[in-house]
């Protein structure tokens, strides 16, 4: 879906990407970490063209986003940037879905539908206003409008940054519903339980380099490598390492009490 | 745009000065520029002000701002010199438009005193820290802090707003906004929706910025409140000196 | 006698504009030298309880204002907002918004000039607000040019130069990432612990208010769910929960453990304290 071949990245004299190379496929929910100012969110925005690389390319679907246009991309990826207001430009929030719509379709009947279905959908009032509406509500109509143009690929850049977790739990459920369906997710973010709990890929990014590629369990264990990125792993990945051998490869409470359980009744794992 | 008025750092003789000096230096060379009556004095203060940029370390600076101004002039010279009638013929056009040579002469003396007085002022603030001015405004000036305080906040906010306005432009072109056109007047037409959310988002920062200043204080600010003090050096009695007399100059020539 | 630093009776307000009550009903004493965090889901109230404790309410925004705030003694509706301004420091979640200057030493003098500090403790005061927050080494630059964490820095100096006795924050750390987010709070649990700052702290990362403060207040909807020590309050994920309210996760493994009858003592709030709970409870099984 989202091919980065040896991309290098720099502005103004100054390199912020060397030499990434990675896949993500349909169907993967890959998050993106690292420090802050290790460059995530300049890979986010490789990934739809809005920065064009210096060297290497970004192939999406199999199309170059150096010849390509963005505003074209955009039929194939939703971007949802960190802060809403920057997206929000109506004042109505199924004005905004329809401008969203516009962009990328053209039959009026479609894009009626495509609202209402929308708006259903989030439980939206069509007629709010979204700048009377706090920051977490703001996000969801951003979101509502990205995906009511039904996108493969949905690039999320630290979506829940001042939200709370209520906000936080609901943008990210639909997301990973829309997974389940077969979007393919790629989210930016610092939150490592967030990762935990919705991502199947981790990609950590550290100086602008790529760091490490691969499942949960495998990156979370790797100390070095978080070190590199100053990152801490989930806390309950952090205890079952902490622990040991019996709890390799846990990384939820859930589980983590199940296998504290069965040890404790002596059970055979 | 945001490049030409931010402060850049250095440390020469006129990064030194006084910021008061600085300012009425500005002002004299402009002043002086609609003063003087001929195009070869414009010329040399339009040098001068390039001496001043490159003593500053900022001599590129100045030539893109130079390019600009010329850019700019040249459609101010094609308004003005189809206008003026008077004088000697010199070039006879179709529809009953002609240059004559004081219409030359006059519009030519409008742009080079457009770019003698504008460099100064831009070339100032280059030099200037934002705070340092605005502390010499209210303390030997006499101009109420709140005031100064507006404009400073301005002049501040203006690389803000870009930045915003870019970023905005970026979330909207990854919803399919066609902004990557090359199309200029396509361009425009779509940035004017835009104001929206750029208001907005202005708006609740500076409501923070105003409120963040109360809480600390902003109503009491006295006169003499200012913690850094400026002195008069030789070069600032000699900037000022060398300059009232590029005005005087100005009047004869 | 010594009075609490914030004292609140029968606390209710409604913005101008507002449909509902954004506070109902509050009544909270806050003494001197507390480390207090606020947490709660967005509209809960948390900024506008903040807001009453520097006067911003009801000076600034208005509205219908019932009951008592005192702080530090003093009513915070017969004073005037600079006044009440004055005991307390605040700083924002906006973290370019709430900053005045171009470059880092004037935003610190800005507040000290304001209020006609004489020049030579003026010097004094900055150098020891940058030391105290650990930028001395920032002192001349730009402020566009530092980092979210950095900017942070520098506006908690801002205030501390003016020697406020409690610091008031809301969102500190929003928009940080996990690293500075931990170095801006190491900073105010020393600050409370070293000069006995009162410091109030809005945020929404659990984990790491439930590792730095002592006293925790959940709130939703106008009112206060919870107030009490971090442990006690985090018992109730359950009620925490459906008031949109997060649990660190190893206490949310603590809570399972509990439900299923293998752990009965109190919750832990960091790793350390989970390690030692899980290998209690296995008894050396491991």
């Amino acid at each position: 879906m989202v091919r980065f071949e040896a991309v290098s990245f720099g502005y103004e004299g100054k390199q912020t990407i060397y030499d990434v190379t990675f896949q993500i496929n349909q169907g993967d929910f890959a998050a993106i970490i690292g420090a802050n100012g290790a460059g995530k969110t300049t890979i986010s925005k490789l990934t739809n063209g809005i920065l064009k690389p210096t060297s290497g390319r970004v192939l999406v679907k199999g199309k170059d986003t150096k010849t390509t246009k963005t505003s074209e991309l955009a039929r194939t990826i939703g971007f949802l940037f960190q802060n809403p207001d920057r997206q929000i430009c109506q004042t109505t929030i199924r004005d905004e879905i329809m401008f969203g719509l516009k962009c990328v379709l053209k039959d009026n009947h479609e894009i009626e539908e495509r609202i209402n279905q929308t708006l259903e959908t989030f439980g939206f009032d069509g007629s709010r206003d979204p700048f009377s509406m706090s920051r977490g509500e703001r996000q969801r109509i951003a979101l509502a409008s990205v995906l009511a143009t039904r996108p493969e690929i949905l690039v999320l850049d630290e979506p829940t940054t001042g939200l709370d977790y209520r906000e936080c739990m609901q943008i990210m459920e639909l997301v990973q519903e829309l997974n389940r369906q077969g979007t393919t997710v790629m989210m930016v973010t610092h939150d490592m339980e967030l990762v935990n709990d919705f991502a199947s890929r981790v990609l950590v990014v550290g100086g602008g380099r790529l760091l490490a590629d691969g499942d949960k369990t495998s990156v979370f264990r790797n100390a070095e490598v978080l070190k590199a990125a100053s990152l801490m792993p989930p806390q309950i990945s952090a205890l079952a390492q902490r622990l040991g051998e019996p709890f390799e490869g846990i990384h939820h409470v859930d589980e983590m009490a199940d296998r504290i359980q069965c040890l404790k009744e002596g059970a055979s794992l | 745009m945001k490049g030409l008025l931010n402060y850049v750092e250095g440390n020469s003789v006129l990064h030194r000065m006084n910021p008061l000096s600085k300012l009425i230096i500005a002002l004299l060379i402009s002043v002086s520029c609609f003063l003087c009556k001929g195009h070869l004095f414009l010329l040399g203060v339009i040098l001068v002000n390039l001496a001043l940029a490159a003593v500053g370390g900022i001599f590129n600076r100045a030539l893109g701002l130079l390019k600009t101004l010329i850019k700019l002039s040249i459609v101010l010279f094609l308004l003005q010199v189809f206008f003026i009638r008077d004088g000697n013929i010199l070039l006879r056009l179709p529809l009953n438009i002609y240059i004559t040579d004081m219409g030359l002469s006059f519009s030519l003396l409008l742009v080079l005193r457009l770019m003698g007085a504008t460099m100064p002022l831009t070339l100032m603030l280059s030099l200037t820290q934002m705070n340092d001015l605005s502390n010499v405004m209210v303390e030997k000036l006499g101009i109420p802090y709140k005031y100064v305080f507006v404009l400073i906040t301005a002049i501040r906010f203006i690389p803000v707003f870009m930045n915003d306005m870019q970023a905005i432009m970026e979330a909207q072109t990854a919803r399919g906004v066609e902004f990557d056109t090359r199309n200029i007047f396509k361009k425009i037409g779509l940035i004017l929706p835009l104001c929206v959310p750029l208001l907005v988002s202005s708006v609740k920062r500076i409501e923070y910025g105003a409120l963040s200043a109360e809480l600390r204080g902003f109503h009491h600010r006295k006169k003499n409140s200012g913690y850094k003090q400026y002195g008069f050096k030789v070069q600032d009695i000699g900037g000022l000196a060398l300059f009232t007399l590029l005005l005087v100059a100005s009047v004869f020539l | 006698m010594s009075k609490a630093m914030v004292q609140t009776k029968e606390l209710c307000f409604k913005y101008k504009d507002g449909k509902e009550f954004a506070l109902e009903n509050i009544g909270l004493t806050i003494e001197k030298g507390e480390l207090v965090g606020i947490i709660g889901s967005s509209g809960a109230g948390k900024t506008s309880l903040l807001y009453t404790m520097n006067g911003v309410i009801p000076h600034h925004y208005r509205g219908d204002f019932y009951g008592e705030v005192l702080v530090d003694g003093l009513d915070t509706v017969d004073n005037t907002m600079d006044r009440i301004s004055r005991l307390s420091g605040s700083v924002f979640q906006d973290i370019d918004g709430q900053m005045v200057a171009t470059l880092v030493e004037d935003e610190i003098l800005f507040g000290l000039e304001n209020y006609g500090i004489p020049r030579d403790e003026i010097e004094s005061r900055v150098n020891e607000a940058l030391e105290k927050v650990g930028i001395t080494h920032l002192r001349y630059r730009t402020i566009s040019s530092l980092s979210g964490g950095e900017k942070q820095k520098v506006a908690l100096c801002a205030i501390l130069a003016l020697k406020p006795q409690m610091l008031l924050l809301d969102e500190p750390t929003a928009e940080l990432d996990p690293q500075s987010s931990q170095q801006i709070f190491r900073i105010l649990k020393e600050l409370n612990e070293k000069e006995g700052l009162t410091v109030v702290i809005v945020e929404q990362k659990i984990m790491l208010l439930s590792e730095f403060v002592k006293r925790l207040i959940v709130m939703e909807k106008g009112k206060i769910l919870f107030d009490d020590e971090v442990r006690e309050v985090l018992k109730h994920s359950q009620a925490l929960y459906e008031a949109g309210v997060n649990c660190p996760r190893v206490v949310s493994l603590s809570n399972a453990l509990t439900q299923r009858g293998l752990y009965k003592g109190p919750a832990p709030i960091h790793l350390d304290e989970a390690e030692t709970m899980v290998k209690e409870i296995l008894h050396g099984k491991i």
